[in-house]
């Protein structure tokens, strides 16, 4: 797992829209202005949602993008497998030589690790995301916009 | 980040290192580099990382070689991973590697990223070499016991 940029934008992207739907669908564009990411970019990570059941989106005026289902219904987990495939610590290849020093390594750290971070992926869900996008402190929904104070 | 493939070598070769140290308690690089399969010039990168972390230290002479400088009860994967790969931070703007250009405390997603960075650390933390030796020897035993019910 190097979350990547795809996963940490998409991700963000993805709360945004998650706060700012109010029974509409919510434009590209509305996101990438206040996510500071190019709509171009975010079309890619959007589409990759959608073909993988996270969003739906609406075509033409009025259209946008919207969530497939509840957000306390999607997890982290699937979210960044959706965009990234599932999490590994890591992806070095031994070119198949292993001993048994190599496979006590793997068995007890890297399989442990990738466990224990599905563990917590698979108990984060977006509502999880957006309780602290919501927050009060923050300046309502429109966080993120140019800081005009 | 993900782990490259210093980092998985790094940890193979101090279980490596304190399987076969031996009685002088070190071990040559050639031997080393045999075993595990890599150029004595790759070998030679990662235990100097080794070395400024005061994992391992060199000794001369002719039959000079490696030893390990913490014993393998207390050298954790997280430190060996640490003076190879750095922070282990699962994404760069935990440690201002990367910069999205957003203000950090307002990020929804930031507490997900720090608890994942910490899930990583802890379950570094809590493997130990000698976890890594017992293993190795648990392998052997069921490969023995295998054989005798034969």
């Amino acid at each position: 797992m190097k979350i990547s940029t795809k996963g940490r934008y998409g991700l963000r992207a993805l709360v945004d829209l998650a706060v700012n739907v109010s029974g509409q669908p919510v434009p590209l564009t509305a996101i990438a202005a206040r996510q500071r990411m190019s709509v171009n970019y975010l079309e890619q990570v959007f589409g990759q949602l959608r073909r993988g059941g996270i969003l739906q989106s609406t075509k033409g005026a009025g259209g946008g993008y919207s969530l497939s289902r509840d957000p306390s219904c999607i997890t982290v987990r699937e979210i960044l497998e959706v965009l990234e495939g599932p999490f590994c610590i890591t992806d070095a290849d031994r070119d198949g030589r292993e001993d048994k020093i190599s496979r006590a390594v793997r068995a007890l750290l890297w399989e442990e690790i990738d466990r224990r971070t599905a563990c917590l992926l698979e108990e984060k869900t977006l509502n999880d995301l957006i309780k602290k996008e919501a927050d009060p402190d923050n300046a309502g929904k429109q966080v993120h916009a140019e800081t005009d104070a | 980040m993900k782990i490259s493939t210093k980092g998985v070598y790094a940890m193979e070769i101090v279980a490596d290192l304190a399987l076969h140290a031996g009685e002088e308690q070190k071990e040559s690089l050639g031997n080393i580099a045999r075993r595990r399969g890599l150029s004595e010039k790759y070998l030679e990168r990662i235990i100097k990382a080794l070395k400024e972390k005061g994992i391992v230290e060199s000794v001369r002479g002719a039959r000079g070689g490696y030893r390990l400088l913490v014993p393998p009860e207390q050298l954790t994967a997280r430190m060996v991973l640490q003076a190879v790969e750095g922070p282990l931070a699962p994404v760069g703007c935990l440690t201002g590697e990367t910069d999205c250009q957003m203000d950090c405390n307002a990020c929804p997603t930031r507490p997900l990223w720090q608890e994942m960075w910490d899930c990583i650390l802890d379950a570094a933390d809590q493997v130990t070499v000698a976890h890594i030796l017992a293993e190795t020897k648990r392998e052997e035993k069921r490969g023995i016991d295998r054989t005798e019910q034969i």
